[in-house]
């Protein structure tokens, strides 16, 4: 599904990943985790092409293609998905009215006939009540005027409409409390198929308590130093990263 | 400047009937004062000039074109060329259209050279005519006017609209123009007492240089709210003069304009609290695309005894592109007690952020622009009312974007 190779990305000429590696197969749920400034929202925002995070070396191959060579529109139209960590407030701009303008924009991509109206309302109104999201939000200018909360299950929202091939969701779970925490996992664990995947940016253990990764990855400093199962989690939510730096140490 | 007060107003060709008095007056007021260039404050960013390279026919009235259909009911009056003629007879109970009595308009006064464009129009007029709106309509009233391609010569309209005590109307302005002429318009609202007015302006020109006066008067808790959506031209200027009378009177101005490139749009508003408390409230929006220019002066006067009075002023601007203008200029003026004033102004672009959004979730580029524009450009029209006026403008901003 997704296989980085030695990824290097610089903002400004500044290299923030020196190196990354990481391969995802399909159905599989991989988690990254790693301190602040460690370059976990550069990967989410070089994957998903924002203008500024140039990739200087190395590769990123989503489904056999060249992921670099491929404009926003076009990697959601293949599939990729990336949940921001700060939704954008695009004011006067329907909520409703974007989401079934994106999902037809990557249909059209796709060769694929426009869905109509009601197949469309269905599917936003099934996942606004599995999110206990209130279907007035339908009819909102796009993210203004949310809650963070609401934000955060709004993007889960467009996922489970959108039905991308591969999810990147970049620190979901933060600034949620434990209930708006659950029904986010939730809405991910409901769209796991076996063969959509997932990369879930977090800092904390608690959001993999419900998924339950297949792998946990640590990034530092721009590179991938400790990859395992669930375990590591729970290693880094009792010790912290000091450990990884005396293991660097040693 | 001289050859165009020529061109525009020669004495010999002033019509000889029961208004050639007023007529002769204004055109030696527009001879003594002429007209405004770059020096003149309230036309400091809008050129005549381009009057002077046009070589505007004489004046021989339009040729009549129908409206653009509606998409809601009402009754339109179409004012093509100033309704010179007969005043159609289709009105709807409650309104009457009629000529404006000479001894009206044998005292007004549009000062000097910044209101060179009402001299002329006082000079130039054919027929001046009165709207009376006498109870509440159920309809909007329509005034319709639209140019022709091919049109190239000059119509001055003039109109006065009194809204009686107690009457309400929802007044829309559908004004296009296809042609490369002159419009210049006057017109002078009146609401009374208690009276309330929706007044939409929808204008969409070309080639023609468009100027129109609104001189809005509103009495004790009478209540005015203009909505306007202005969708470029070659030279459209708009002033919009709403004088709060009496206490509780209100007024209330939301618009948008969008220029592209080779269209130059300037309103310049004013809002003059003459009597407290009266409140009002103004939002106005400029997209400029292209080479496009826009201009805004927004000015609030809160007059002194005009005490308890509010007002909120706001203007936010996108620039599109590198080689388009906007000028703002908001204005507060506040000699009066115990009130509460705000106003606000910016200039931006296009948030990146916003547009990496709404791409990363499958929307190409132009077509995440045009919602961004659109997002934009619209909050300014959802003050207009009813739902079916306020879906008819969005349906003409889209087509812009």
């Amino acid at each position: 599904m997704l296989k980085i190779s030695n990824l290097h990305v610089a903002i400004d000429d500044k290299e923030i990943l020196k190196g990354v590696d990481l391969e995802i197969g399909p159905g599989e749920l991989h988690a990254i985790m790693g301190p602040n400034g460690s370059g976990k929202s550069t990967l989410g925002y070089a994957l998903a092409g924002r203008e500024g995070y140039e990739i200087t070396a190395g590769s990123v191959e989503f489904e056999g293609e060249d992921l670099a060579e491929m404009e926003p529109e076009e990697r959601a139209a293949a599939g990729l998905f990336l949940a921001f960590q700060y939704p954008v407030e695009i004011p006067g701009v329907n909520n409703a009215y974007f989401l079934r303008a994106a999902l037809n924009a990557q249909r059209k991509a796709r060769g694929e006939e426009e869905i109509d109206s009601m197949n469309f309302l269905k599917t936003v109104r099934e996942s606004l009540k599995s999110l206990k999201m209130d279907e007035a939000l339908l009819k909102r200018a796009v993210n203004e005027g949310f809650s963070g909360g609401e934000k955060k299950r709004n993007e889960i929202v467009q996922m489970a409409v959108l039905q991308p091939k591969l999810a990147v969701l970049d620190e979901t779970d933060s600034g949620l409390d434990i209930d708006a925490l659950k029904l986010v996992a939730e809405g991910i664990n409901a769209q796991r198929d076996g063969k959509r995947s997932f990369l879930v940016i977090t800092h904390y253990q608690r959001l993999l308590d419900y998924l339950t990764p297949d792998r946990v990855h640590v990034l530092a400093e721009g590179r991938i130093v400790e990859s395992g199962g669930e375990e590591l989690a729970e290693r880094l939510e009792a010790e912290g990263y000091a450990f990884l730096e005396a293991g660097s140490e040693a | 400047m001289v050859a165009l007060l020529e061109r525009l107003a020669p004495e010999s060709t002033l019509a000889d009937d029961r208004y050639a008095d007023i007529r002769r007056r204004a055109h030696q007021r527009l001879m003594q004062h002429g007209f405004p260039d770059l020096k003149t404050e309230a036309w400091k960013y809008t050129s005549l000039r381009l009057l002077e390279k046009r070589e505007l026919m004489p004046d021989a009235g339009a040729a009549a074109v129908e409206p653009a259909a509606l998409p809601f009911a009402a009754d339109v009056i179409r004012f093509d060329a100033g309704l010179v003629g007969q005043a159609p007879v289709d009105l709807p109970a409650g309104v009457r259209l009629e000529p404006i009595d000479p001894g009206e308009l044998v005292n007004i006064d549009y000062g000097d050279r910044a209101g060179a464009m009402a001299w002329l129009n006082l000079a130039r007029f054919e027929q001046a005519w009165k709207l009376v709106i006498e109870s509440v309509l159920e309809r909007p009233l329509v005034l319709a006017m639209t140019l022709p391609e091919g049109f190239a010569s000059s119509v001055h309209p003039r109109l006065k609209i009194e809204v009686a005590t107690g009457a309400e109307a929802v007044l829309i302005e559908q004004q296009r123009d296809h042609g490369a002429g002159l419009v210049n318009i006057v017109e002078d609202i009146e609401l009374q007492r208690g009276a309330r007015l929706r007044h939409v302006i929808s204008r969409r020109n070309a080639d023609s240089v468009w100027v129109q006066r609104t001189r809005v008067s509103v009495a004790a808790d009478a209540d005015y709210r203009c909505c306007a959506l202005e969708l470029g031209g070659r030279l459209v200027r708009q002033d919009l003069a709403v004088h709060l009378l009496e206490a509780g009177a209100n007024g209330e101005i939301d618009g948008v304009a969008y220029v592209d490139t080779r269209q130059h749009v300037d309103w310049h508003t004013a809002i003059d609290h003459e009597v407290g408390p009266s409140n009002s409230r103004e939002s106005f929006r400029i997209l400029a695309d292209g080479s496009g220019v826009g201009v805004f002066n927004g000015r609030i006067h809160i007059q002194r005894g005009a005490d308890d009075s509010h007002s909120d002023l706001n203007t936010a601007n996108l620039l599109l592109s590198e080689n388009a203008r906007i000028n703002i200029k908001p204005e507060l003026e506040i000699y009066a007690e115990e009130v509460t004033a705000s106003h606000g102004a910016t200039i931006g672009q296009l948030e990146d952020s916003a547009l990496f959004y709404l791409r990363s979730r499958g929307l190409p580029v132009d077509q995440a622009m045009a919602l961004l524009k659109f997002g934009f450009a619209a909050a300014p029209l959802e003050q207009a009312e009813p739902e079916a006026v306020r879906a008819w403008l969005n349906q003409d901003l889209h087509s812009v974007l």
